[in-house]
């Protein structure tokens, strides 16, 4: 009850709400047509009428229609008002296929009011459908197809419609997946003319095919023959019997077949003369067959006039043609093997299986004979396809024969000839190559009759031994290909023995490919010398295991880090190659492919790095500065052998002993050496050093005024020089450190040292460990000029007092001096500071200078030792000049000439104006 | 009882065929026109040979379906169950003129084609899980309206006769299941027979008017 109540309350919801809203949706007018469908390109037309009641609610009429077409507003010159409550709308050349149009009105003058709406479905009528034309499949309906035409763009019905003549069937509506072919309902039925045709309508038209009339027969596509059998002949090899049942049809229609065979392992089809199978029948023999041959056989039927269709094929059927003798005889060879018996030979005679198309049948057996000479020797019946027998050196005949079921094959014969037997005439031209997948051997043949060839091949590789094929070519053939499983990348190496009747002859080998490939593995490229700009590479050649192909060329790859690759080809003939233009101490990187006709394979990189110099070029420096070196040490080590005295002069001088010393009676007047110790012997030559040692012997008796009269004169002389000090400074290299107690000592060193560069420091230091007494100088870095102690003369007049004074302990001097490689420079440097600092003392120069010149013509007229220097360079003069004192007199000879042209400056103070010089 | 047609609409005709009628139809008027819905092709005489070739080839195999599908006794008593005594049974003139024998082929195919009807019918009925048999009664029927159809359209294109009296067989809807499938193996029996002779008339017929000019 409860429920009946909802029910009903549901109802009248229902009900009242569908009468609301249908108040509601009352359009304010209509457009006609409702539901047009208009031809694409035509024009189209449409009238949108208001109510008078909504026309009056709104206040509006006609012109307030406006026309929206997919929410677009319609030109208004498309408009046209036929009435108050009419408005027309016209569109030409209409291309859409679907327009939504709507009527709407403005409302209050703002307001757009949707009237009505519209949807025009544009298309193209149907195209009259071409093609017409039925198949009937035996057993099964009529089936018709055509083409429809064009597209449309609508929904468009197929009618496929056919008749007799004396009544009409139902119609065939093609399904909408398959609008252009239709399956009849009823049964074909033969033998009576059915007219049929198509009707294609949709919403813009109708339109007929042309009209067929035909025989149901005349469309019939049989079933297949089935049952198909295949049966041999004993009496003959060459036939097959087929047999099959027709298709039920036959019994009211007469029909023709194909028949189509092929061996069981073609792929291609033979097929048996249409005019031999033009009429009904049920079976056909197949003759020209291959005897022990399978064949494979199909047939398939169709109305003999060859109206319809041809059937399917029928299933497939296979039958085994009956054997027949062997067609040909095996092919046939022979290999002698080692033995060790004298006088006899292991002969392994081989042949081959022949082809199932020659052997005509199973093979039972072989049966060789051997015939020496005339004489028949031995029948072997063989299973196998080799035998091997023990021959004598003698020639042989040795013929095979294979046996089938029915017969035996002709003999093959074969001549073995005798140990001694030289083999002539080979092939010539030999060539190999691939095409259409298989090895082809090609040959030129020789002028001689040949009974056959034989071809022997084996794969070529560095792991496996030759492990040969062959096969056998008839006399006249000179162009075969190897009929083994033969594969690609692999070397064959291919022989060809032409076989003469008296034995074969000499064989001819060519290697070939059946496909190349590129190499499995590159080049190991690696140095065989490295220079300063090239590199001599070297590889070896790729074992041909991994050559899959004949290596045409290599080509080597090689940069610098930062550097682009160059690349190098090499023929393949090369294991070596130079790079050229490298650069010196540059790591280069080089690779190597090696190509074959179908690609390369690239090994593995190298490295390595040119060196900073050629080879030999280390050497070439090395060794003449190093004889350089040698030569200079030996000259050295000669020069100093030689001047040994007066290197051990300057380095090791004989220091005089303190303790032996003795007071001096000092005379100016009294000649220097005319007592001297016997040590002194060792300057007897005259060749002096600039230590001056001076003994002071106790037991010289001077007169003391004399010793007076002369220390008033030194002191005097050194007066005169002491202005003219420069202080104490570096030497040339011949110069050295002299101890000197006097001060004329310290103005002569004092010329030898460099003005500009180094001045000595005095430190004290001993000799030979021994403590020093006195100042010693020691050279000094600094450039300032040590004025002090050339600007006080006191102090060294102080020492020289103190000296003088003393009388015991003896004072010595020693210069550190550089070598002489600057010689003159401290000479130049002392001259320019002897002009800035002599114009003082200018007049007592020019005093002592004539005094020297008058010394020095005085000198120089006696003595061969003068000479000598003279011939010594300016700039030696100074530093030769602490080597004695004669030639102290020819450098002041000298400085005295060159003074001509040169400023004033000082020289060395170490002259003996007339007489010995105090110290 | 034995109605005569004054004419029929080969259409109606058929068209009661499938529905099985057993009673002959109405008679036309003799001056009915002779009116096919397109022209009648050319080869019409071939065709019914070709018709009746295809009947008769399958005759013997239709009639031996049906008794096997039968069922005992009738396989094993054919001549006393399957005996071709079929009366009322239209003649059939093998020596006459074409259209002499036209016209009698035309009543031998139109009674023939109600008599299946009425078989295939009571075989639907009894025996429903004989398809072949029932596949091969309608594959005949439908040869034979195809017959028909070339026989009227040939008589009315080529001799204007568009009316031919004929008649029809026993209506075995009030028979028992014995008496159908006994009149119905007689029936096969008798169409076997006939359909050869009249397959036979035709060939032999036509080699006769062949040879008619020369004679």
């Amino acid at each position: 009850m409860l429920t009946l109540q909802t029910w009903i309350v549901q109802a009248l919801f229902v009900f009242l709400t569908t009468e609301s809203i249908g108040g509601l949706l009352d359009p304010c007018g209509y457009i006609n047509p409702e539901s047009p469908v208009v031809q694409l390109g035509s024009n189209f037309t449409a009238v949108c009428v208001l109510k008078e009641k909504c026309m009056d609610y709104f206040h509006v009429n006609a012109n307030y229609i406006f026309w929206k077409t997919n929410h677009v507003t319609v030109p208004k010159e498309q408009y046209t008002v036929i009435n108050r409550t009419a408005s027309s709308v016209t569109f030409t050349n209409i291309s859409l296929l679907n327009i939504q149009l709507t009527c709407n009105i403005r409302t209050f003058g703002q307001i757009d009011q949707n009237v009505y709406g519209i949807r025009i479905i544009s298309g193209l009528p149907p195209e009259k459908p071409k093609n017409l034309n039925c198949i009937v499949n035996e057993g099964k309906k009529m089936m018709c197809q055509w083409a429809p035409g064009r597209e449309t763009y609508l929904e468009t019905n197929f009618t496929l419609k056919s008749e007799w003549a004396t009544e009409k069937f139902d119609d065939c509506e093609a399904k909408r997946d398959t609008p252009t072919s239709c399956t009849v309902d009823y049964s074909p039925v033969y033998f009576v003319n059915i007219e049929v045709w198509v009707e294609a309508e949709n919403a813009l038209g109708k339109v007929t095919s042309d009209h067929i009339n035909f025989d149901p027969i005349d469309k019939v596509k049989p079933n297949p023959p089935h049952n198909l059998s295949v049966s041999n002949s004993e009496e003959l090899s060459s036939i097959l019997k087929l047999t099959w049942i027709d298709s039920s049809i036959k019994t009211f229609i007469r029909l023709k077949y194909n028949i189509q065979y092929r061996t069981k392992d073609a792929s291609t089809w033979s097929q048996i003369p249409p005019e031999d199978t033009a009429s009904t029948r049920s079976s056909f023999t197949v003759q020209d067959l291959k005897p022990f041959t399978e064949y494979v056989f199909r047939i398939r039927c169709m109305k003999a006039d060859g109206k319809g269709f041809w059937s399917d094929w029928s299933e497939e059927a296979s039958g085994i043609t009956y054997e027949d003798r062997p067609s040909k005889a095996p092919s046939f060879w022979y290999k002698i093997e080692p033995s060790h018996t004298h006088g006899h030979r292991s002969v392994r005679l081989i042949w081959k299986t022949l082809p199932p198309f020659q052997a005509n049948g199973n093979i039972l057996d072989y049966e060789v004979t051997l015939t020496r000479w005339k004489s028949r020797l031995q029948n072997y019946s063989v299973n196998d396809t080799e035998l091997t027998v023990n021959l004598t050196n003698d020639r042989y005949i040795a013929t095979l024969t294979a046996r089938n079921l029915v017969g035996k094959s002709d003999a093959s014969v074969l001549t073995i000839p005798a140990c001694d037997f030289q083999a002539t005439h080979p092939v010539k031209d030999l060539k190999a190559f691939p095409k259409d997948n298989v090895l082809w051997v090609e040959w030129t043949a020789p002028n001689e009759s040949v009974n056959k060839y034989v071809l022997e091949w084996c794969v070529l590789s560095d792991k496996l031994p030759c492990n040969p094929d062959w096969q056998q070519e008839d006399g006249t053939v000179h162009r075969t290909y190897l009929r083994g499983n033969l594969a690609e990348s692999k070397c064959y190496l291919i022989k060809v023995t032409p076989v003469y009747a008296d034995g074969p002859g000499s064989p001819e080998s060519v290697k070939a490919y059946l496909k190349q490939a590129p190499p499995s593995k590159g080049p190991t490229v690696r140095t065989k010398k490295v220079g300063k700009n090239e590199a001599v590479l070297e590889w070896d050649q790729l074992p041909v295991d991994v050559q899959n192909g004949f290596i045409r060329n290599y080509t080597i790859f090689y940069r610098t880090i930062i550097g682009n690759e160059t690349a190098v080809n090499v023929d393949s003939s090369h294991t070596e190659y130079t790079l050229s233009s490298l650069t010196s101490d540059t790591l280069y990187m080089v690779r190597m492919a090696a190509y074959t006709d179908e690609g390369g394979k690239y090994g593995p990189e190298f490295t390595f790095t040119t060196p900073k110099f050629a080879q030999g070029e280390i050497e070439a420096i090395v060794v003449p500065v190093c004889l350089a070196f040698l030569l200079t040490t030996l000259l050295g080590v000669l020069f100093c052998f030689n001047k040994r005295d007066l290197i051990k002069k300057h380095i090791w001088p004989n220091v005089p002993d303190p303790s032996k010393s003795h007071i001096a009676q000092w005379s100016p007047h009294t000649p220097p050496r005319h007592n001297f110790n016997p040590k002194d012997q060792m300057y007897s030559d005259g060749n002096f050093t600039d230590v001056s040692v001076v003994e002071i012997e106790a037991n010289d008796r001077k007169p003391f005024t004399e010793d007076l009269k002369s220390l008033e004169l030194f002191k005097k002389e050194k007066i005169s020089t002491e202005g003219h000090s420069s202080g104490i400074g570096g030497s040339s290299c011949m110069s050295s450190s002299r101890p000197s107690i006097s001060s004329s000592d310290e103005n002569e060193s004092a010329q030898n040292t460099s003005s500009t560069v180094q001045y000595s420091t005095v430190v004290h230091s001993g000799y030979r460990h021994q403590v020093p007494s006195v100042q010693v100088f020691s050279r000094s870095e600094s450039t300032q000029p040590l004025l002090d102690s050339e600007e006080r003369p006191e102090d060294l007049q102080l020492v020289d007092n103190v000296e003088g004074s003393d009388g015991i302990l003896p004072r010595q001097q020693y210069f550190k001096q550089n070598c002489s490689q600057h010689e003159t420079s401290p000479v130049i440097s002392h001259f320019e500071r002897s002009k800035q600092g002599s114009s003082v003392n200018e007049e007592d120069f020019v005093r002592l200078k004539q005094q020297q010149i008058s010394d020095h013509i005085s000198q120089s007229n006696g003595s061969g030792q003068m000479k000598m220097f003279q011939e010594v360079p300016t700039a030696n003069v100074f530093g030769l000049g602490t080597e004695g004192q004669v030639e102290r007199f020819e450098t002041v000879g000298m400085e005295a000439a060159l003074d001509e042209g040169m400023p004033k400056s000082y020289l060395p103070q170490t002259v003996r104006q007339g007489g010995y010089m105090p110290q | 009882m034995k109605v005569l047609a004054a004419g029929v609409v080969p259409l109606l005709l058929v068209l009661h065929w499938k529905h099985g009628a057993g009673s002959p139809l109405p008679i036309t008027p003799d001056n009915a026109t002779c009116a096919t819905r397109h022209p009648c092709h050319s080869n019409l005489m071939d065709q019914i040979r070709n018709q009746l070739v295809q009947l008769n080839s399958s005759a013997n195999a239709l009639f031996i379906l049906y008794y096997t599908a039968q069922g005992e006794p009738f396989p094993s008593n054919l001549d006393k169950l399957c005996r071709p005594d079929v009366t009322d049974f239209p003649p059939f003139h093998a020596n006459g003129k074409e259209k002499a024998r036209l016209v009698e082929l035309y009543r031998i195919i139109a009674y023939l084609g109600a008599s299946l009807g009425n078989i295939t019918r009571d075989q639907k009925v009894l025996n429903p899980n004989a398809l072949s048999l029932h596949s091969k009664l309608n594959a005949t029927s439908d040869t034979m309206r195809g017959l028909l159809s070339n026989v009227l359209c040939h008589l009315c294109s080529k001799y204007h006769v568009a009316n031919v009296d004929v008649a029809y067989g026993p209506d075995t809807s009030n028979k028992d299941v014995f008496q159908k499938k006994k009149l119905g193996c007689q029936l096969l029996g008798k169409y076997k027979q006939v359909i050869a002779v009249v397959a036979q008339a035709f060939q032999t017929g036509d080699l006769e008017a062949y040879s008619d000019p020369r004679s």
